[in-house]
């Protein structure tokens, strides 16, 4: 079913997908022309707090290693705490949204989507590949976003069972566990590598890129920073270890619930060549949910429990997507689309139930997405072969040749 | 950074025969990548493009690194012009465009 057919996801005429884009389009426009020093002392401001949290972790596990074990215990305690926190920071707020170009119109050489390297295990370069291109340009449609289950999960029930499939439950508990591991690994594009359709040129040059970016991971939180602890070195690894944990658990969980609760729809597409901007933009709000919470909690999550609105606007400052969600979710009860929101444990609860029920056949279980309007549903049934699209090529053979 | 040097215009990511093509044209705005070598873009970025497309700061050409900027016009328009910024946005066609091709519009110029 193609976003193109509209009403069968949420009863709009063309006209009116065309003036909900007309819509969005003057939401972008005010935040890019009231873009200034405000937003750039926010992110520098991020940027500070989370240097400081990061350097206040190392230096606390260092200096607390000749201490008496009394004292010792609550200073790695508070620096672990400390450096998961900053991880998450530099993951998530400072990262993840730099490298979308949020920040590039400050002409920062720091703070700018090309040069930022992130403290995780996928390169940077490969990040920007497999997220802000093959996610962000097919947000949810199946055999196309690979963020739909990560290459080892069954997350729509379009897609085919297998007997693998029992084993989601404990598949998802390693996947949260070993996250930057798994995101590392992302853009290699596992289901193609597994169909043989990869490019093996191309899955080399990749796969060096990850082995040194891991190499320099591993040797900075397993190696440097444990031997500068002295005899305590197996404190502070095992320090850095829970950090990393805290971090991966964390990440995974905010991002599962961006596109896995009931409400955001899964796609099958033919054609996605002609889709119009405003049908890009539905596309974005019916396939995304949002979580609420407090500020800080946003700030924690890389302002993707604005999922929604990060998903529309991409490039512009996440500190700016409180106020468009107001006008997002406006824009939302005036035309009758579905805005998918919630607290964050109702929305990971129907994540993991999807995770949970979606590792049996279908007919074992029953379908949980709510109808896309009055009188409207979805049949989340698995196609026909002759009847599903052929899947992307250049996802599983990205290369750097020319077209 | 550029890999394009004295080779002909086919060896350009995002062009084929001359013809820029959409798909890769997309992807190299969200990936981030040289519509000419296919690597990742620098600071600051370039657009290349004719003078009404510098007038109306709107560009049809995928973002480029400086020096793939300058084979670029070398290979395919001479009289093109260049200009740097350090960001840009990505606007995807709506309906109602004539043009029905992505255009970039630089929001940092140099």
């Amino acid at each position: 079913m193609a976003i193109a057919d509209v009403k069968e996801y949420c009863h709009l005429t063309p006209e009116e997908v065309e003036q909900i884009g007309a819509e969005l389009d003057a939401i972008r426009a005010e935040i890019e022309e009231s873009r200034g020093d405000k937003d750039a002392a926010y992110i520098n401001r991020v940027i500070t707090t989370q240097r400081w949290m990061a350097a206040a972790a190392r230096i606390g596990m260092i200096v607390s290693s000749p201490m008496d074990k009394k004292v010792r215990g609550p200073v790695l305690a508070a620096s672990t705490i400390s450096l998961g926190l900053a991880k998450i920071l530099e993951n998530m707020e400072i990262g993840h949204n730099v490298m979308h170009g949020q920040w590039d119109w400050m002409n920062d050489p720091e703070i700018h989507s090309s040069t930022w390297e992130w403290d995780t295990g996928q390169p940077a370069e490969q990040w920007k590949h497999s997220h802000n291109y093959i996610h962000h340009q097919f947000t949810n449609v199946l055999g196309y976003d690979n963020d739909i289950g990560y290459g080892v999960l069954r997350m729509a029930r379009e897609q085919k069972w297998h007997p693998v499939n029992l084993g989601q439950p404990l598949y998802n508990a390693l996947l949260a566990g070993l996250f930057q591991w798994g995101v590392a690994l992302h853009d290699l594009d596992l289901e193609a590598i597994r169909k043989g359709k990869k490019d093996p040129k191309e899955m080399k040059r990749q796969l060096k890129q990850i082995a040194k970016k891991g190499r320099n991971q591993i040797l900075k939180d397993y190696v440097l920073y444990p031997a500068l602890s002295g005899k305590q070195w197996k404190s502070t690894l095992k320090a850095n270890a829970t950090a990393n944990f805290m971090r991966n658990v964390w990440s995974y969980l905010i991002i599962f619930c961006g596109h896995f609760p009931d409400g955001a729809l899964h796609f099958t597409e033919d054609e996605l060549e002609d889709e119009t901007r405003a049908e890009w933009y539905l596309r974005q709000v019916l396939g995304t949910a949002n979580f609420e919470g407090s500020r800080l909690l946003h700030v924690m999550s890389g302002s993707l429990g604005y999922q929604i609105e990060h998903h529309l606007f991409p490039d512009l400052p996440s500190n700016r997507y409180p106020e468009i969600a107001v006008k997002v979710r406006a824009l939302c009860d005036k035309y009758d689309i579905p805005y998918t929101t919630g607290p964050l444990h109702q929305q990971y609860g129907q994540v993991l139930r999807v995770i949970h029920k979606l590792s049996l056949p279908n007919k074992m279980t029953s379908d949980d997405k709510p109808p896309t309007g009055v009188d409207i549903t979805v049949e989340h049934g698995r196609r026909k072969a002759e009847e599903r699209q052929q899947r992307r090529l250049e996802l599983g053979g990205w290369s750097r040749s020319a077209s | 950074m550029s890999r394009v040097g004295a080779a002909g215009p086919g060896t350009l990511f995002a062009w084929d025969d001359g013809v820029l093509v959409k798909a890769t044209v997309t992807r190299c705005a969200l990936s981030r990548v040289c519509g000419a070598c296919g690597g990742s873009l620098a600071r600051p970025v370039a657009f290349v493009g004719t003078a009404e497309e510098v007038g109306r700061n709107a560009f049809h050409a995928p973002p480029l690194h400086t020096a793939c900027a300058e084979d670029v016009r070398r290979l395919l328009d001479p009289t093109w012009e260049t200009v740097l910024t350090g960001g840009f946005e990505f606007v995807r066609p709506a309906k109602h465009d004539e043009d029905r091709r992505p255009t970039f519009v630089p929001n940092s110029l140099l």
